[in-house]
């Protein structure tokens, strides 16, 4: 018997882990992208406070300092290994490849992460304690790692999306994969972007300095370059679109919220207009108002950006190659990699599994059900909450149909084939889909999405999507 | 679990270098990340201890150990990631599933870790100068050494769990039915943890040691320093270390009793004998100096063996688990499939040794000498130019990025 090397499943019934993952990685972006941001805007007001002679500028760069080692330093240093973390043990196969094919580059972040931490401290607590030259040298220092930490994430980030090049699929090496069109764009527009929340952030800073021709002086700067990085980030993502894998752009077409693109216009005409505002009344900035922005950025920005990068990937984990639910769903021969599909074909999913008890490893009419749930938590559970809450709740998209034989017909006509573009193929054999479609059959009869019964139309050749269950 | 399955487990994509270099960097970077995580419970526990003195020499410490709380935390997380990276490289099926099995936890971790961290800076807004108030809100203190504790549990429990392949189908499914709610910490060793923290005492007694030297050593020389101060730190440290030193070993020799039958043999190995020379070497080391501590550099020499100690531990740590994953299961860690990426392996070693090395070379000197000097200090030219220098390496790291990136992309 060969194996499958699927780990044990973790479901939380709750929320769903795929939306643990999501809310970690949305606080993470705000608190890393503000330090980055933050980190060459000091370099910046350290210069011109030293070129200009103006101490108070310094004073700023303290107190922000002070704010930022708690609210970026302390949150953003815990939060990104919990990125890790989470996605550990909600994708462990899919932080697992990008792991193994990165794992230098990551220790390459690292170098820079170390000179961040030794270089945050430095610039705040050697302020009139070295001369103004040494300071400004250690700025420009932490400036210029931070921003390396950004350059090394963004190509694993796009990796996850799409590897950089198609030759990474049959000639492998780290750099194929890295490097494309995706990662420029998408750098460039993570960098406009990390200077549009350094300017929100720092406005909570920023409208509590009392003497008011600074406080003007600052909040100008914060709101100029607030609004040029809107703009061009607003611009670059239209490129940045454009780079997507033509999958991507289909479900960015059909299957993205309505939502979501009224939403980033929305927050960044927002942004826009307050800083405009703020340009015009410096007096307007308050700390309140500054961190209510901050807000702002971060649910009808963040969130909508991080879970649509989520969706736009879908069916895969990261590069191409891994499916969300943790299969390897293609050859990679560069890496020697053998697509998994054939072998669970051959044995099906339950006898391929190193976890699945023994009990469950073959479907009977006892333990059909509970095969099925079984085959629910590794085929369709990272995708698909199997509660009424979370992400893509399953009971939600049979319309509280309880036929088995309808669903399996479903399982067997879309997702056994692979016909399902956003989803993965699921090659489970007779047995397996009679199994599961017990479970979402007897979930259906429990579920309160449902309170009246009702039957769906589910004809045999059903390669298409149920789209009748959506009404 | 067959060695088949732990095969299978592991990822197809292979490791880009040979899996020694991972194991190796794995231990030394551990081996830092447990000395900054000593070093934080430490002087977290003496700020405590301090906090409720009057004696004005309490108070000094601790407010200094509560400044060397705060940066050692980060120094712990930053220092945690490594070997975060690399346990996951070749040990991978051991490290993923532990975690998956008790993935609530894993989740807690990172929530209770910003308590903690939150907590310790709570404390310093209430206590920006101890030496010159009485203490407030000790509390949060307090709660945020139970916190780290509670965390460094959990990431006891995750080590100790990778150990276990034989128990994980039983956790997961419990009588065979699948338990996926990841809540349960499964396996623990109480003393084994034990010893992790309670060394704590020695290697921060070593480190006062250390802290001591500089005061000594500061440029405007002794009659700034208060000497009662300095004399009073000797003993404590000494004794601190003695006392953890002492309490840490008794945990050990309770933890080699009670290893599970397949990791019997570690209690007789030669790694065992190493760790336990190195400890008791670094432990009396400070001791064998004598008046010798208070000359030249000698003062930070014991906190320096005491770094060796660790890595001395860190590998029998590491053999336990090879050797045990190797024997009693099949698994050997080394003979990982390779695929080769020689640009990302050395630009990795570049970067660490010259960029890093210069830049952080540069940064921690000019951070010493700043705080052994009173007034601005200025760095001597030579040391700017490495600044300069370190400067000039990053601008360059950047511009090959974009370099090859574009020649790749243009390709
Ligand atoms: C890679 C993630 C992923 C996995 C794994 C996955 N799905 Fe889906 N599924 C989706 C997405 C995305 C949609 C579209 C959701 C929407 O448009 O609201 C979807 C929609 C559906 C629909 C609605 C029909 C349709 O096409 O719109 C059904 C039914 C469904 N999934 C069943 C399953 C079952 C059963 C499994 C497990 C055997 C599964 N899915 C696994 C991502 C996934
Ligand atoms: C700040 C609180 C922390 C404490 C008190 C702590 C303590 C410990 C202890 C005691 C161990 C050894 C467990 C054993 O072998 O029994 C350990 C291992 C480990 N720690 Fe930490 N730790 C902390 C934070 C972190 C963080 C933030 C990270 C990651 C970013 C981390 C990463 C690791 C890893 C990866 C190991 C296991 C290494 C291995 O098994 O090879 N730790 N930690």
């Amino acid at each position: 018997m060969d194996y499958v090397g699927l780990y044990p499943v973790w479901y939380e019934p709750g929320i769903g882990s795929g939306w643990i993952v999501g809310l970690i990685a949305t606080v993470h972006v705000l608190f890393s992208h503000t330090a980055v941001g933050a980190a060459l805007f000091f370099a910046y007001l350290a210069h011109t406070a030293y070129r200009r002679d103006q101490p108070e500028l310094l004073d700023f760069i303290k107190r922000y300092g002070l704010f930022l080692l708690v609210f970026s330093y302390v949150l953003g240093s815990i939060t990104g290994p919990g990125i890790w973390y989470s996605t550990t043990v909600a994708s462990p196969r899919g932080i697992s490849a990008l792991i193994h094919s990165f794992v230098w580059k990551w220790a390459t972040e690292w170098v820079f992460f170390v000179i961040e931490v030794v270089g945050v401290y430095m610039i705040i607590y050697l302020v009139g304690k070295v001369d103004r030259a040494t300071h400004l040298r250690i700025s420009v220092i932490f400036g210029l790692a931070s921003y390396g930490t950004m350059l090394i994430i963004i190509g694993i980030l796009s990796f996850m999306m799409w590897p950089g090049k198609p030759e990474w699929f049959t000639e492998g090496g780290y750099l194929n994969g890295f490097y494309g069109a995706n990662t420029f764009a998408q750098l460039a527009l993570r960098t406009a972007f990390m200077f549009t929340m350094t300017a929100v952030v720092g406005g909570i800073v920023a409208g509590a300095i009392k003497d008011t021709a600074f406080k003007r002086e600052i909040t100008r700067k914060l709101a100029l370059l607030g609004m040029a990085s809107a703009v061009i980030g607003g611009l670059l993502f239209q490129w940045y679109m454009a780079t997507l894998p033509e999958t991507a752009e289909v479900i960015a077409q059909n299957r993205l919220p309505e939502w979501f693109s009224l939403s980033l216009v929305v927050a960044l005409s927002v942004i826009f207009a307050w800083f405009a505002a703020t340009w015009l009344r410096p007096g307007l900035l308050t700390p309140a108002l500054a961190s209510a922005m901050t807000l702002v950025v971060l649910v009808f920005g963040l969130w909508p950006e991080e879970t649509a990068r989520e969706s736009l990937r879908k069916p895969y984990v990261a590069g191409q190659y891994v499916y969300s639910n943790q299969v390897i769903a293609r050859d990679v021969p560069g890496l020697g990699i053998r697509s998994e599909i054939p072998l669970l074909e051959r044995q099906g999913f339950q006898h391929s599994q190193v976890f699945v008890p023994q009990r469950l490893k073959t479907v009977t009419a006892e333990n059909a059900a509970e095969v099925g749930h079984s085959l629910a938590l590794t085929t369709c559970s990272n995708c698909h909450s199997l509660s009424d809450t979370g992400m893509r709740p399953l009971a939600g998209y049979f319309g509280g149909n309880r036929d088995v034989a309808e669903i399996q017909v479903y399982l067997q006509g879309a997702l056994v084939t692979g016909n399902t573009l956003y989803m993965p193929h699921i090659p489970l054999n007779d047995a397996e889909a009679f199994a599961l479609a017990s479970f979402i059959a007897g979930m259906n009869r429990t579920s309160p999405l449902h309170p009246e019964p009702r039957r769906v139309a589910v004809n045999a050749t059903a390669a298409t999507p149920v789209t009748q269950s959506q009404e | 679990m067959e060695a088949a399955m732990l095969q299978a487990l592991r990822d197809p994509a292979g490791v880009p270098s040979h899996p020694v270099i991972f194991l190796v960097l794995g231990v030394l970077t551990w081996a830092l990340h447990i000395a900054a995580v000593q070093v934080m419970l430490g002087a977290s526990a003496l700020t405590l201890f301090g906090a409720f003195k009057q004696d004005a020499h309490w108070r000094r410490l601790a407010a200094a150990m509560l400044n060397t709380a705060k940066v050692a935390v980060s120094v712990a997380i930053v220092l945690g990631v490594a070997p975060l990276l690399f346990v996951q490289v070749i040990y991978d099926p051991f490290w993923y599933t532990s975690n998956v099995l008790s993935a609530r936890w894993v989740i807690a971790f990172i929530v209770l870790l910003i308590g903690g961290y939150l907590a310790l800076y709570a404390f310093y807004y209430r206590n920006p100068d101890m030496r010159a108030a009485s203490t407030r809100g000790a509390w949060h203190l307090v709660l945020s050494i139970v916190l780290m504790l509670v965390v460094g549990w959990i990431m006891h429990v995750l080590s100790v769990q990778m150990l276990l392949p034989e128990q994980w189908m039983q956790w997961y499914a419990p009588a065979g039915h699948i338990d996926p709610s990841g809540q349960q910490l499964h396996a623990y060793h109480p003393a084994r943890f034990a010893f992790f923290i309670l060394l704590s005492g020695a290697v921060t007694g070593l480190w006062l040691l250390g802290y001591r030297r500089y005061l000594m050593g500061r440029e405007d020389g002794h009659p700034a320093e208060d000497p009662t101060y300095i004399a009073w730190l000797k003993p404590l440290a000494l004794n601190l270390a003695l006392a953890g030193g002492v309490l840490a070993l008794a945990a050990g020799a309770v933890w080699m009793l009670s290893l599970p039958e397949k990791m019997a043999w570690f209690a007789t190995s030669a790694w065992m004998g190493a760790a336990l020379v190195a400890l008791l070497a670094a432990v009396s080391f400070p001791r064998l100096l004598g008046a010798r501590l208070d000359t030249g550099l000698w003062g930070y020499a014991p906190f320096a063996l005491g770094a060796v100690a660790l890595i001395v531990v860190a590998a029998a740590r590491e053999a336990l688990r090879f050797i045990t994953l190797l024997a009693a299961h099949g698994y050997d860690a080394l003979d990982y499939k390779l695929n080769l990426d020689w640009y990302s392996t050395v630009l990795f070693f570049v970067t660490f040794a010259v960029l890093g090395g210069v830049v952080l070379g540069y940064l921690l000197t000019v951070a010493w000498k700043a705080g052994q000097t009173k007034g601005v200090y200025v760095p001597s030219p030579g040391l700017t130019r490495l600044g300069q220098v370190g400067v000039l390496l990053l601008v360059v790291w950047i511009v090959q990025y974009f370099a090859v990136g574009f020649y790749v992309w243009a390709r």
